[in-house]
C-alpha cells in the first residue's frame, strides 16, 4: 500500500516544504544537535529514528520554534524562520504533538480541540461566541471521533486515560487542519491495538498533508514512512526507504540491533 | 478498537456537570436574594461596616481569584490597583478650597471616577505587560515588587499623596450620607463583578486565558500570544479592582500610602486565600470571613489577654488562615465543595441512582 504512494511521491516533487541547515544545538557543553541537514518535502511521509538522546526531539523543538538553534538555518516554505517564534508556526501550517503530552488538563477534550483550532484564527481574543466557534465545536467534536474519543468529549483532559491523552495529542495537531504535521513518539505508551488504529490513521491521513515522525515502534514507523532518517548523537547517520533501513548494517550497529522487532516487523 | 479504553475514564457525563452548575448558580442567587434584603432586618452597623466592606473586599479578591483560577497567575498588585483608583478619586474630587492636601481638583465625582478607571486601567496594562512573560512564583515576586515599589511611590510623591493622606473625599451626592444605597450598590456590583468574570471563562477568550493557565507553551505553539492574553486578562482584572478602589475611598472618605502597604495587601491575599483561590464566590466567602473576624473577635473575653487589638486580630486570623489551609488548600469554597460531594456519594449509595437529593444538601452556604 505504501510502496504505491512512495512512488507517487517521489514522481512528482512539487518544492521543499522544511530546510534544515547545519542546525546546530548546544545545551551548555552537550550538543544535542550537531550540524543537521534536512530536507522535507511537501506530501512526504518521513521517520525519524534514532536511540534515546539521539536528538529527535530536540529537532522538532527546532523545527517547530520551540527553542532556537545555536546557529544553522531553519526555512519552512522558503520562509527564513531561525529566528520566528514558535507562535507564528500555525500560520505556515506546521502542527506538532509533543512526547510528553501537553494537554490543556483543566479543560474538556472538546475543549481542548476546540482551543486547538482558534491560536490560528484570532479568534481567541473574542468576547462573544460567534458563527465561526460553531464551526470549530463541530469540527472538535468530529476530530474527537476520528482520535476515537467520541464518547469522552466532555471529560476533563487530566482525568483521561494515558493512551486517551495521546489520542488527544494526536487530534490538537490534526484539527488544526496542518499541512505539515510533525507526531513525537505518538505511539509511546499505547496498546498493541492501539498502536494498529494509529497505523491506519496515519495511513489514511490526506496525501497532502507532510508528515514527520518520531518513532521508537519499528512497526509503526516502517509501516507509516515512505522515508527513514536515522539520527545518532546529533547527527544524521542514514537515511532511505523504510526497506533499506531494515537491512542497512550501520543502522542496525547504531539503534536496530537491539530491537529484535525488526526483522518482524512489516505490512 | 477498544471500546473499554474509552470508556475507562471516570464518567463524568455534560448532564452531572450542568447539574452541579446550577446547584451553584441556587446558592449564589440565594446569596444575593439575602444580601439585597439585608437592610430590612440587619443593624446598621452590620450592613455599613461589616457587608459593606464585605463587598469591596470581595471585589478586589475576586480579581485575585479570577486571575489564579482561569489564569494561573497569583497576583499580589490588586490592592495597589485599588489604591490607585482610591488616589485618583482622592485627587480628582477633593475642592480647591476644602481643609485637606492632594491635587485638589475639584472635579465632579462621575468624572473623577472615570478619570481614576482610566489610570488604573492604563497602570495595569503597564504593569500587566512587564509581568507577561513570567507564571508562578515569579509572577508572585514581581507583583509583590509592584505593591512595595506602589506603596514607597505614593508615599514619596507628596503632592499626589498629600503627606499624610488625603482627607475629606466625599462619595457622589447619591451616597453621600446614603450608607445603604452604597451598600446595595455594591451588592449589584458584585454581582455584575461575579457573572461577568463567570461568563468571560465561557468565552473564546476566557478559553484561552485557561489554555494558558494549563500549558502556555503549547498555547503558543499552536499560535496563541501569551503574553499578550495574560497582559489583557491583568488589565481587566486591575479595572476591576479599579471599582473597588473607588467605593473604598468612598467608604473611607480618605486615602494616605499606609493604606496600600504591605499590609493591606497581604490582607487581600488572605482574604482570596480563606475563601479560596480557584472559586469566584470564595472571594465574598472570605471577606465576610475576614471582615466578621475583624470586627467581632476584638472582643471576645479569651483573646482579649493577647495583647493589643491588632495583634489580637492578626494573630487569630493567621491561626484561622493556616487551619483553613491545613484542612483544604483550597480554603472554605474548597471545604464545602468537599462536603457537597461527600454528601452526594453517601445519598448516592447504589450507584446510577438519581442525584436529585444532593442537590438539597449544597444549600448550607452563608
Ligand atoms: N532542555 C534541555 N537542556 C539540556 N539538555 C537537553 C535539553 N533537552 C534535551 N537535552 C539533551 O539533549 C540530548 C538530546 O535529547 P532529545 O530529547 O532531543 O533526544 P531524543 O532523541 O528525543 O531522545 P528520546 O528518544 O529519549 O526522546 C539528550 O542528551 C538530552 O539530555
Ligand atoms: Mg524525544
Amino acid at each position: 500500500m505504501h510502496t504505491d504512494a512512495a512512488t507517487a511521491a517521489s514522481a512528482d516533487r512539487p518544492g521543499s516544504l522544511l530546510n534544515l541547515e547545519a542546525v546546530v544545538v548546544a545545551f551548555g557543553g552537550l550538543q544535542a544537535l550537531g550540524g543537521v541537514d534536512l530536507q522535507v518535502w511537501k506530501g512526504d511521509r518521513l521517520a525519524l529514528l534514532g536511540p534515546n538522546g539521539a536528538g529527535k526531539t530536540t529537532l522538532f523543538n527546532v523545527i517547530a520554534g520551540d527553542i532556537k538553534p545555536t546557529t544553522g538555518r531553519v526555512t519552512i516554505k522558503g520562509i527564513d524562520c531561525t529566528e520566528l517564534p514558535a507562535r507564528f508556526r500555525p500560520r505556515l501550517g506546521v502542527a506538532r504533538t509533543y512526547q510528553k503530552t501537553r494537554l490543556f488538563r483543566g479543560l474538556t477534550v472538546e475543549d481542548n480541540l476546540y482551543l486547538a483550532q482558534t491560536g490560528r484564527s484570532g479568534r481567541h481574543l473574542a468576547l462573544l461566541r460567534s458563527g465561526v466557534d460553531t464551526e470549530f465545536r463541530t469540527r472538535a467534536r468530529a476530530m474527537a471521533e476520528t482520535v476515537w474519543l467520541a464518547d469522552v468529549v466532555g471529560v476533563t483532559a487530566g482525568d483521561l486515560s494515558h493512551g486517551q491523552q495521546r489520542q488527544l495529542e494526536i487530534g490538537m495537531a490534526l484539527v488544526t487542519g496542518p499541512e505539515f504535521v510533525m507526531l513525537d513518539e505518538p505511539a509511546s505508551g499505547l496498546s498493541r491495538g492501539e498502536r494498529e488504529r494509529l497505523v491506519q490513521l496515519l495511513l489514511s491521513l490526506d496525501p497532502d498533508i507532510t508528515l514527520l515522525l518520531i518513532e521508537h515502534d519499528m512497526d509503526v514507523a516502517l509501516r507509516a514512512a515512505q522515508r527513514v532518517v536515522v539520527m545518532n548523537e546529533g547527527h544524521t547517520v542514514a537515511s532511505g526507504t523504510p526497506e533499506e533501513i531494515r537491512v542497512d548494517p550501520l543502522v542496525h550497529a547504531i539503534y536496530l540491533g537491539s530491537e529484535a522487532g525488526l526483522t518482524g516487523a512489516g505490512p | 478498537m477498544s471500546p473499554a479504553a474509552t470508556a475507562s475514564g471516570p464518567a463524568r457525563p455534560g448532564g452531572t456537570l450542568r447539574r452541579l452548575l446550577s446547584a451553584r448558580n441556587v446558592v449564589v442567587a440565594a446569596a444575593t436574594a439575602l444580601a439585597l434584603l439585608l437592610p430590612l432586618f440587619g443593624s446598621n452597623f452590620f450592613v455599613e461596616f461589616v457587608m459593606t466592606r464585605t463587598m469591596i473586599l470581595g471585589i478586589a479578591a475576586a480579581t485575585i481569584v479570577f486571575l489564579a483560577a482561569y489564569g494561573g497567575m497569583i497576583s499580589l498588585a490588586q490592592y495597589l490597583l485599588a489604591g490607585v483608583a482610591g488616589f485618583m478619586v482622592g485627587n480628582a474630587v477633593v475642592a480647591q478650597d476644602a481643609w485637606s492636601k492632594g491635587l485638589k481638583l475639584g472635579w465632579n465625582p462621575w468624572v473623577a471616577v472615570l478619570f481614576a478607571l482610566a489610570v488604573t486601567t492604563f497602570v495595569a496594562f503597564v504593569l500587566g505587560a512587564l509581568a507577561s512573560r513570567t507564571t508562578g512564583i515569579y509572577f508572585l515576586m514581581i507583583t509583590l515588587t509592584y505593591a512595595v515599589i506602589g506603596y514607597y511611590v505614593f508615599g514619596s510623591i507628596t503632592p499626589l499623596s498629600g503627606f499624610g493622606g488625603i482627607t475629606g473625599i466625599d462619595p457622589p451626592g447619591l451616597f453621600e450620607d446614603h450608607p445603604q444605597r452604597m451598600y446595595l450598590a455594591l451588592v449589584v456590583l458584585s454581582v455584575l463583578v461575579y457573572v461577568a468574570f463567570r461568563v468571560l471563562a465561557a468565552t473564546p477568550f476566557g478559553l484561552a486565558l485557561q489554555g494558558i493557565r494549563d500549558d502556555p507553551v503549547r498555547m503558543a505553539s499552536l499560535g496563541f500570544n501569551v503574553s499578550l492574553h495574560r497582559t489583557l486578562a491583568f488589565t481587566l482584572a486591575g479595572f476591576t479592582a479599579g471599582l473597588a478602589g473607588v467605593f473604598n475611598v468612598w467608604w473611607n472618605g480618605q486615602i494616605d500610602p499606609t493604606s496600600i502597604s504591605i499590609g493591606p495587601t497581604l490582607d487581600l491575599l488572605i482574604v482570596a486565600v480563606i475563601g479560596g483561590t480557584l472559586s469566584l464566590e470564595g472571594a465574598w466567602l472570605g471577606a465576610f470571613v475576614f471582615v466578621t473576624a475583624n470586627n467581632y473577635l476584638r472582643n471576645l473575653p479569651l483573646v482579649d489577654h493577647i495583647g493589643i487589638t491588632e495583634a489580637r486580630f492578626n494573630t487569630i486570623v493567621g491561626v484561622l488562615v493556616l487551619l483553613i489551609m491545613i484542612l483544604s488548600p483550597d480554603g472554605l469554597a474548597g471545604i464545602i465543595d468537599r462536603v457537597r460531594k461527600g454528601l452526594r456519594r453517601l445519598i448516592q449509595q447504589p450507584p446510577g441512582s438519581g442525584a436529585g437529593p444532593a442537590e438539597a444538601a449544597t444549600g448550607s452556604s452563608p
